[in-house]
């Protein structure tokens, strides 16, 4: 988007680097510590899908098949606990390691050394998270959002959960920190901020969004720990204390981080899209304020995840009217998108059809957002499997489609090699039809009044929970294919040049060599 | 590096809430963009967006309230 003068430099003396197991113990380059992000995102991604295969392998028919009830209460919590911190958002952390320093033309991070520590902190909470399936008691098992009083009353699996959430947090605010740092100093001359590259603005908001709604859930894990151990009764009524306070403040958390999870993908699906109809991105400010619009509405809606929990009418309908408006700056990008592509020199390589069946699906996703948006009908759905197929096909088809679509599109910079576009095209369509086959039929079943979180259910739930269930081992069957492309490109891929994508226009593909040097932008470009 | 060039134009109120008025919305003409970027500073749209925001809260409880009575 931005225009810059200079030619690529001659990077080959930049490109030394420590070997061994310490270069990735203490390294503090952006790019070593982008691809540890990647790589332990994918690992728990896969972790988080073994055992959403053991969950809808128990749901495969009615009855208790092959998981005890405590324990699939175990495996859905973890999955969602797994997913969400362990999986989409350091695979966006990671993303921004490496894309960000790259895209606004400097050299590394704002703080190098924090940059290791942050995400250093993750292996240890991931482990505390999986061993704690083995403790006595098992892991924890009240539902990803750990409601009292059953987080109360869980054994030691929710102790070592709570830690890790700390862990977890803590990791998050320093990568935020360290993220809105290098935007604001960092920045090649002449890059202003209305020349960011848009994924470099999108996490810059989402940025500011961690930093305020992380502390809300170290704060709220530790009014759970000292009500567990401490005697305290913030969330204990027959101690004076409210369980629904739990929801309010665990909920001020959770909504924004509905949209820290998909700001991001907003952000690289506007890299690509342009980039593949070979047009300016449309209306490139209003997604800089759609955005920013976005993330401040977004700390107002929280209430909407807790409209069975007890409310005034005041309450829900205050609720309701604002989440419905929050979809006013998202149908702008989404129009945007859309606008982008109109008339465009269009081409359909794979990072281009995950961006557009993330267009699509997202959609989907969202108009089943602003259903259950509305009051009367958010009572009828509640807790049932509409809501486990609408946060889906946000999660899934919005944040990992488009973080498919990022890696395909950013692999040559980072590696030097293309992918398979066969396999890569492959991949999109075996995962467009399985993740459909899995989740769009999970809307029959919750507007037919299966709940969500159990293992068991009557008999009429049967035909859809088989095709769920089908549709989902071939979801995680197609996801080895997208490790088999990565490792292959990373081994023999076919050379790639400094500008495979002929649209792109950020910093790294118009100044940095076919792969991005160890260190680049010692001397900054100049954006003009 | 980064400063405005511009620091002589000075943003009035009615820019700032316009400003942050498009910014709720989520649309905005690219000359009025420029323009904001020329004149207004970090610290007016801080200020503007967390005033804009308990407006936004204010008038939703109204029209809650409105409709409730």
């Amino acid at each position: 988007m931005a225009a810059v003068h200079g030619d690529a430099h001659d990077h080959g003396h930049d490109d030394h680097h420590p070997s061994g197991i310490m270069r990735w113990i203490t390294t503090t380059n952006h790019k070593d510590i982008g691809t540890m992000y990647l790589w332990f995102s994918f690992t728990m991604f896969m972790v988080g899908g073994i055992l959403a295969m053991g969950i809808r392998a128990e749901l495969y028919q009615p009855g208790i098949q092959i998981l005890e009830p405590e324990l699939f209460n175990q495996f859905t919590t973890l999955h969602g606990l797994i997913m969400v911190f362990g999986a989409i958002m350091p695979a966006f952390v990671g993303f921004a390691n490496w894309q960000v320093p790259m895209m606004i033309g400097a050299p590394d991070m704002a703080f190098a050394r924090m940059n290791n520590w942050s995400f250093w902190l993750l292996p240890v909470a991931a482990s505390l998270l999986v061993v704690s399936f083995f403790v006595p008691g098992g892991a924890a098992a009240g539902g990803w959002t750990f409601y009292p009083p059953l987080s109360v009353q869980g054994g030691l699996g929710v102790d070592m959960m709570i830690f890790a959430v700390h862990i977890l947090g803590a990791s998050s605010i320093m990568g935020s920190i360290n993220i809105i740092t290098t935007i604001l100093n960092m920045r090649a001359p002449g890059m202003t901020l209305m020349k960011m590259p848009l994924f470099v603005w999108t996490w810059l908001i989402t940025a500011y969004l961690l930093v305020l709604v992380m502390p809300v859930l170290a704060g709220v894990v530790t009014m759970l720990l000292t009500d567990r151990h401490f005697g305290t009764s913030f969330f204990n009524a027959a101690g004076g204390g409210d369980p629904v306070l739990f929801q309010h403040i665990f909920w001020f958390f959770g909504h924004p981080e509905v949209y820290i999870m998909i700001l991001p993908a907003f952000g690289i699906v506007s890299e690509i899209i342009p980039t593949f109809s070979r047009k300016p991105l449309f209306g490139y400010s209003s997604m800089v304020y759609a955005t920013a619009s976005i993330a401040i509405l977004s700390c107002f809606v929280w209430a909407h995840h807790m409209f069975t929990a007890g409310m005034p009418t005041v309450g829900q309908l205050f609720f309701m009217y604002a989440t419905m408006l929050i979809a006013v700056p998202t149908g702008v990008k989404v129009f945007n998108w859309t606008a982008t592509m109109w008339r465009g020199s269009m081409t359909f390589e794979t990072p281009m059809l995950f961006s557009i069946g993330f267009i699509f699906l997202f959609v989907i996703g969202g108009l089943s957002g602003v259903i259950c948006a509305i009051v009367p009908i958010d009572i009828q759905v509640q807790d049932t499997y509409y809501v486990i197929a609408h946060f889906h096909y946000v999660l899934v088809s919005g944040a990992l489609f488009a973080l498919f679509a990022g890696v395909y599109y950013w692999i040559p910079k980072w590696t030097g090699r293309m992918y398979n576009e066969t396999l890569g095209k492959w991949h999109f369509w075996l995962s467009m039809f399985f993740f459909n086959l899995t989740f769009f039929v999970q809307h029959f079943l919750g507007l037919a009044g299966m709940p969500r979180r159990v293992p068991d259910y009557a008999l009429q739930f049967a035909d859809f929970n088989k095709i769920s269930s089908l549709g989902a081992f071939g979801f995680g069957l197609t996801q080895l294919l997208f490790l088999y492309i990565v490792i292959n490109c990373i081994r023999s891929g076919e050379k790639s040049t400094q500008m495979p994508w002929e649209g792109a226009t950020t910093l790294e593909w118009t100044h940095l060599p076919a792969k991005a040097p160890y260190h680049s932008f010692e001397t900054p470009p100049v954006v003009k | 590096m980064n400063k405005i060039d511009n620091q002589q134009k000075k943003a009035t109120v009615i820019q700032i809430a316009k400003a942050v008025l498009a910014a709720f919305m989520g649309i905005r003409k690219k000359s009025d963009h420029e323009f904001d970027a020329e004149t207004l500073t970090p610290i007016q749209v801080v200020i503007g967006g967390l005033i804009g925001g308990a407006l936004f809260v204010i008038s939703v409880l109204l029209l809650v309230n409105l409709i409730v009575s």
